[in-house]
């Protein structure tokens, strides 16, 4: 099944239980806001950990309404992020958020060796973007994590991603593999990397998706382009995944998408034993709150 | 398409094929009277090149008609190498052959970087067709003498190498197994890494005019029963044309081992030179020589 408009990614949840959320360092007017909207629509049901009067305090200058929410007190921030990971870890909790901590603070937590949330895969971040142009949601990774991934790494990328779009009704993914040509080239360890993976994927040692590499953008989405090139690819076109070659790239993508093509997004960290929203303050009201309908989404056990 | 090594023979001598074979140190009987056939046969002319005296000598123990040849006198091997290599070059002959000089004065005068054949930066390779009674066609394989350890760019080479010598049979789409030890790609296995790469080129165009699959064993690449059984999908289908090997080590125990033990028969050449070099180990049979001639005015044939 293939999903159009982010707003489908609800319908997902539709019966299903609400997924426990827990925000690390609450106290932060950003993810409050979007965390109690998915709230009150019944996705999920919130925890927040962190310094209960400056929660109650931002919840009172907003007109937020706490009735019902749990908080732990906890105004040490790194403690925060230790009480909320030991949550996920304990089953108390299904989905970890980042507050009014630094990105790096929490991903310490969620690799910590004793009581982290390490799966044994990669962590990475997977980006899926509703852009009017498209037939369908495209997802896009690795633009804010991985920074210059090997190939093991964009083995261990891919099969993130396709777990999560798996999870998502997206069967059988099709994976374009980004470089700046569709030749391979030995000049550039991307065309390399794209040519591997393929092979890989065509003798089963990457599984549950289609994979195609290295294709330029634009053969990557349109049909038209790649049979211009006289590509025969069951990808071209049609990609549901975009394999970024590193973060510089992968980066850049993700902020025209939304900056020039005011494309729709929702994102989450993978490969922890729990999806992880890691939102940033420059991130619009709405692609929190479709971050935390995402691993909402993905979180479903049943 | 040329199914056999003698049906390769035949389609070279009834074809109006003529070319010209200058052989360095030719006092060898297995080569005169190799070449005695071509001439006879009425596909190649020969520049013997060596001992006079030596040259008569093994024609006459061969029964050839000296008469047959064009005789250039000359003091040694090395001389006689370089004088096969000088008139190929300056295009008094179209093919350069190796007679009883040692492979390493001859190779050194066909490398020569300002008299020689090799063009610059050009990837020198072997192939070899080779004919074994167990297999329902001719097989082309590569590399059995020249590259040690291919890298990425010396593979490309060798596949196009053995892909022209395919086309030159009216084989026009040939099957192309890049060979490993199984079909699983893998950092332990360096060659895998480099075959995915290939695969994704031929795919693309890079290398065309063939359907390139691997790496996959020997059994899958030939064998269709374990194409099935192994359950790959691979379109090699159990029936290539062509072998690449990962390695000089792998494939060159793999062609005396059919020479030895299969019954095979073979014609190879030198390739990535400007003209054909025919090089030969000296045990050699003269039926092998004779092939090896052929092909070499068949490959000519279709370079100029």
């Amino acid at each position: 099944m293939a999903l159009k408009h982010l707003s489908e990614l609800k319908q997902l949840l539709v019966d299903k239980p609400a997924r426990r959320l827990v925000l690390a360092a609450a106290q932060d007017h950003n993810s409050l806001a979007s965390v109690l909207m998915a709230a009150k629509d019944g996705f999920i049901e919130p925890v927040l950990v962190g310094d209960k009067e400056a929660i109650h305090n931002i919840a009172a200058e907003n007109s937020f309404d706490l009735t019902g929410v749990r908080v732990v007190h906890e105004p040490d921030s790194e403690m925060a992020i230790e009480i909320a990971v030991r949550m996920v870890r304990s089953n108390q909790a299904d989905i970890l958020m980042k507050g009014k901590v630094g990105t790096s603070n929490l991903l310490k937590g969620v690799l910590n060796k004793e009581w982290g949330l390490r799966s044994g895969s990669l962590l990475s971040h997977f980006a899926i973007f509703e852009v009017a142009a498209y037939h369908k949601l495209i997802a896009v990774t690795d633009v804010a994590m991985n920074i210059a991934p090997n190939l093991q790494d964009k083995i261990a990328i891919v099969n993130n991603s396709v777990a999560c779009l798996n999870k998502l009704g997206v069967d059988m993914p099709k994976v374009a593999v980004l470089g700046a040509v569709e030749m391979v080239s030995e000049n550039m360890q991307a065309t390399l990397d794209a040519a591997l993976l393929s092979k890989m994927n065509q003798r089963d040692q990457i599984r549950n998706c289609l994979i195609d590499g290295p294709l330029a953008f634009d053969n990557a989405i349109s049909l038209e382009s790649a049979r211009h090139k006289g590509i025969r690819s069951d990808v071209a076109g049609d990609t549901d995944l975009l394999l970024m070659p590193d973060i510089e790239v992968g980066n850049v993508l993700y902020k025209s998408l939304v900056f020039f093509a005011h494309a729709g997004v929702a994102a989450v960290i993978l490969g922890a034993t729990a999806p992880i929203v890691l939102t940033s303050r420059s991130d619009s009201d709405q692609a929190k709150y479709d971050s935390i309908v995402l691993a909402a989404a993905i979180s479903r056990k049943d | 398409m040329i199914t056999s090594l003698r049906q390769m023979a035949d389609t070279v001598r009834s074809s109006g094929i003529k070319k010209k074979i200058a052989v360095a140190w030719a006092q060898d009987p297995n080569t005169v009277g190799s070449l005695h056939r071509a001439v006879s046969e009425g596909f190649a002319e020969a520049i013997m090149i060596g001992r006079r005296e030596q040259i008569l000598a093994a024609c006459q123990e061969t029964g050839a008609d000296p008469q047959r040849f064009t005789l250039v006198e000359s003091p040694d091997e090395k001389s006689a190498a370089e004088l096969a290599v000088s008139v190929t070059r300056n295009g008094e002959a179209d093919i350069v052959m190796k007679g009883l000089v040692g492979t390493d004065k001859f190779l050194r005068a066909v490398m020569d970087r300002e008299k020689g054949l090799l063009p610059p930066k050009a990837v020198m390779s072997y192939v070899c067709a080779v004919e074994i009674p167990a297999y329902h066609k001719l097989l082309f394989i590569t590399d059995t003498a020249v590259i040690p350890f291919p890298d990425l760019d010396q593979k490309v080479a060798m596949a196009r190498y053995a892909l022209e010598m395919a086309h030159s049979f009216g084989i026009e789409k040939p099957r192309i197994a890049l060979i490993g030890a199984s079909e699983k790609v893998s950092d332990h296995f360096p060659n895998t890494i480099d075959y995915s790469v290939m695969c994704k080129m031929a795919e693309r165009g890079q290398i065309p005019d063939c359907i390139m699959d691997g790496p996959v064993d020997l059994f899958l690449a030939c064998d269709p029963d374990s194409v099935r059984i192994k359950g790959v999908d691979t379109p090699l289908a159990g029936d290539a044309d062509i072998l690449l090997f990962p390695s000089l080590e792998s494939c060159n125990p793999f062609y005396k081992g059919l020479m030895l033990f299969g019954g095979g028969e073979l014609a190879g050449m030198i390739c990535g030179t400007s003209k054909p070099v025919v090089l030969m180990s000296r045990s050699e049979s003269e039926l092998s020589k004779y092939y090896c001639v052929a092909l070499a005015c068949l490959m000519a044939s279709h370079k100029s």
